[in-house]
């Protein structure tokens, strides 16, 4: 019967997801009716036409070539972000482990910031320049860190999570440094950092899908062996789980999926690391559950602050800013509403 | 005819292995065979947790090799280890959520590819996992709700489902109160005997390893010390090699195995004056009072006491010295002699709670003659099987001596102490 529920309880929430995105395409600061709307929806994905001569081609282009994509990819970052922080809390054994936790961040700001200052503006597979320096900047943070905290064919997680945070530290000081000798970039570089999807469209959306979805099969195949290394290294070894093997597949994975999200939207915190806690509140620790439904619920929390973010104000906000103010207070209610129940 | 040859499952050659540069294995030997139940005992730090973590591919071998089923155990991936070793840890608590069941189902994790989903079959594997270890009525339950021995259980069915040929546990009982310590190993018993599975367990519990085990192999500093069955391992000179106490082994005629009974390892001679004392006895009584004062720090002696009795085992045991007569022998003129001359350089002499009979009431000749202070145990009147002669000698003595009378030896023991205890300045 448990079983049903949860096989329910997927596409409910696939249908909720679905909605959100609908509604949430069909607010925004532009003033479209909600019938226009719909009708540009209909015509564009299933050339249904239900009159589209009184829309203007502005309207059309809102709709289909800057809200959906936008929309679609906050979900896409929101979802990479919690599955990516699910697994890594999982191999690390650490709740405090984040998408970031190895630099990610700090590598992909660092590359961003050279780009801005450098004013380099080519561009490539639809990324332009910031963002592939972004990217370059991310990957190579992670590989520094992994080899630093590599012994012979062993990765100690300790020494992984540590070496994280000094490399982190290093690179944001230099990037500081490029910023306080470039004032006029600073608050580009400030709101590169806080992350945003503002004026993102259909190209980033497919740079960023086939990592995704390579990314979330790898991840779907390792869910057995993630639960196991829950219960601690040495046992999952004795379970016959090549722990190093698996922790240099998760490694690899998050961080390609990480550095491609961030190379794109810049540093949006705290979604890779609260959704997968509130998640595992709801369906328990089983990877198998917990890895899909972060995807879902990581998706549609981020479309919901980004929504908030571009319409709240008369001005953008930054979404790294809605996703912290809204993440951590609820997670606080989640935390002690869970230790009153004693569980 | 393979039946007689038992079929080797583990092989150890001058295995070395330790943690960084400190080897705490120092060249290790032992074959084990299938359907043996091996305990390995020792104390702390002498490398039998480590060499079951070599065992188990947690920590890699310095030198020597190991075999695992006609193999060199470096030769197996990970997975194909963990289909022919399970390992059942101490105590095992985890931070999630999970089931009793997704726990039992983790065993079988070895036998399945990232492609396959648990099938039919490995279902079954864990429900009949469960059934024998009596945790399938909690499947459903958390794990972490669950009591010790419920806990440790659970790993067992873990270990069951992964459906090895050897099974590992590293103190399987220390968290455990009796009555879980002993399902616990009832049950790894049945697995050994019913599913002829090699059992290699680190146990502390020297007495549970003795009654459950058909081997043991008693290790100090990484190197075996002596290896073969409860009966040629447990004994005083082995123990003694290995454990720096005092202690006491006899034979536990219910399970026909020996049995350790630890006296002590502290002494408490520092805190008192060293006394001559000559303990009267030979029967079933003085034991804790011999052992207490040999304890003090004094230079106990005893007599006469005859062979076999139980005064005279402890006395045995702790080395203390003793005047000895033949079993059921009454005491003759010379022992009684030779008793008289060690009281005669006594400070205290002690007649202990015992039996006085015509064999041997010669014990008390010649007392009141003595210099040192004599007690006597007034329950020895209510043990007179001598038609008087014992209140005549006791007459006799108290004519010429004061006698202290003492209801228990603990009174005596008092006694001795505020006599000698050294005050600290």
């Amino acid at each position: 019967m448990k079983n049903s529920v949860k096989k329910y309880s997927i596409i409910i929430s696939i249908v909720i997801c679905i909605i959100i995105i609908y509604v949430c395409t069909l607010l925004g600061v532009a003033s479209i009716s909600f019938w226009d709307a719909n009708k540009i929806l209909l015509d564009q994905l299933f050339h249904i036409d239900l009159g589209m001569e009184n829309i203007s081609a502005g309207a059309v282009a809102i709709i289909w070539n800057v809200r959906l994509p936008r929309i679609i990819l906050a979900f896409i970052t929101g979802g990479v972000l919690a599955i990516c922080g699910a697994a890594y809390q999982g191999i690390f054994k650490n709740p405090m482990a984040d998408p970031y936790i190895l630099g990610v961040s700090s590598g992909a700001a660092l590359g961003a910031t050279i780009g801005i200052v450098m004013n380099f503006s080519s561009s490539l597979f639809g990324m332009n320049g910031t963002a592939i320096l972004a990217f370059v900047g991310s990957f190579t943070s992670i590989l520094v860190v992994y080899n630093i905290s590599r012994v012979g064919r062993k990765v100690p997680v300790a020494t992984l999570l540590l070496s994280g945070i000094a490399i982190g530290q290093t690179i944001s000081a230099i990037m500081y440094l490029l910023m306080i000798f470039n004032q006029e970039e600073m608050t580009q570089i400030m709101f590169w950092i806080m992350g945003s999807l503002n004026g993102k469209g259909w190209g980033q959306v497919l740079t960023v899908l086939p990592y995704v979805i390579v990314g979330g099969v790898i991840m779907l195949t390792s869910v057995r062996e993630l639960d196991i290394m829950l219960l601690g290294e040495e046992t999952a070894t004795q379970l016959g789980v090549d722990t190093e093997r698996l922790k240099k597949k998760i490694l690899i994975t998050s961080s390609l999926l990480t550095a491609a999200v961030v190379s794109v939207t810049g540093i949006i915190g705290f979604v890779g690391l609260v959704v997968p806690h509130i998640v595992r509140l709801v369906t328990g620790p089983k990877h198998r559950v917990l890895i899909p439904f972060s995807l879902l619920f990581g998706g549609a929390f981020l479309i919901l602050c980004d929504t908030l973010a571009r319409t709240v104000a008369g001005q953008e906000i930054p979404v790294g800013i809605i996703t912290a103010a809204f993440g951590g207070p609820f997670f606080v209610y989640l935390l002690r509403k869970r230790k009153q129940g004693g569980a | 005819m393979e039946r007689l040859m038992p079929r080797i499952m583990l092989d150890f050659k001058d295995v070395v292995s330790g943690y960084g540069e400190k080897d705490i294995l120092q060249g290790f030997n032992a074959t084990i065979c299938q359907g043996e139940f091996v305990g390995l005992i020792g104390p702390n730090g002498t490398g039998k947790s480590t060499l079951l973590k070599c065992l188990s591919g947690l920590l890699p071998v310095k030198s020597g090799v190991i075999t695992l089923e006609e193999k060199d155990n470096t030769s197996y991936t990970q997975r194909e280890r963990a289909q022919m070793i399970a390992v059942v840890p101490q105590s095992f608590d985890i931070d999630y959520d999970f089931t009793v069941e997704d726990i039992v189902l983790m065993g079988r994790n070895p036998y399945l590819s990232y492609r396959t989903k648990e099938s039919q079959n490995d279902y079954t594997i864990v429900t009949e996992a469960m059934r024998a270890t009596k945790t399938l009525q909690f499947r459903k339950r958390l794990y972490n709700n669950l009591s010790g021995g419920e806990k440790q259980r659970v790993i067992i069915a873990r270990a069951i489902a992964q459906e090895p040929d050897i099974i590992l546990l590293d103190e399987p009982t220390s968290a455990l109160d009796i009555h879980h310590q002993i399902e616990v190993m009832e049950l790894i018993r049945n697995l050994n005997l019913k599913k002829s599975m090699t059992v290699v367990a680190v146990l502390h519990d020297i007495n549970l390893a003795a009654r459950y085990c058909n081997r043991l192999i008693l290790m100090k500093d990484g190197r075996v010390v002596v290896d073969g069955t409860p009966k040629d391992v447990i004994t005083e000179a082995n123990l003694k090699k290995v454990y720096e106490m005092k202690m006491f082994i006899q034979e536990n005629k219910l399970f026909g195995k020996p049995e350790i009974i630890p006296l002590r390892v502290i002494k408490e001679s520092e805190d008192y004056r060293s006394l001559r004392i000559h303990v009267i006895c030979g029967s079933n009584k003085a034991s804790q009072v011999l052992e207490e004062l040999e304890a003090m720090g004094h230079q106990v002696t005893a007599g006469v006491v005859n062979q076999g009795s139980d005064d005279w085992t402890i006395c045995d045991v702790l080395g203390i010295p003793m005047i000895e007569e033949s079993p059921f022998t009454a005491i003759s003129s010379e022992k009684q002699a030779e008793n008289l001359a060690v009281m005669a350089e006594s400070d205290v002499i002690l007649i202990s709670d015992l039996p006085f009979g015509h064999g041997n009431i010669a014990n008390l000749i010649g007392l009141e003659k003595l210099t040192g202070e004599i007690y006597f145990h007034r329950n020895c009147l209510n043990n007179d099987f001598t038609e008087g002669q014992l209140e005549k000698r006791l007459a006799a003595i108290k004519k010429q001596k004061k006698v202290n009378e003492i209801d228990d030896h603990q009174e005596f023991i008092e006694k001795v102490k505020a006599l000698t205890l050294i005050e600290e300045k």
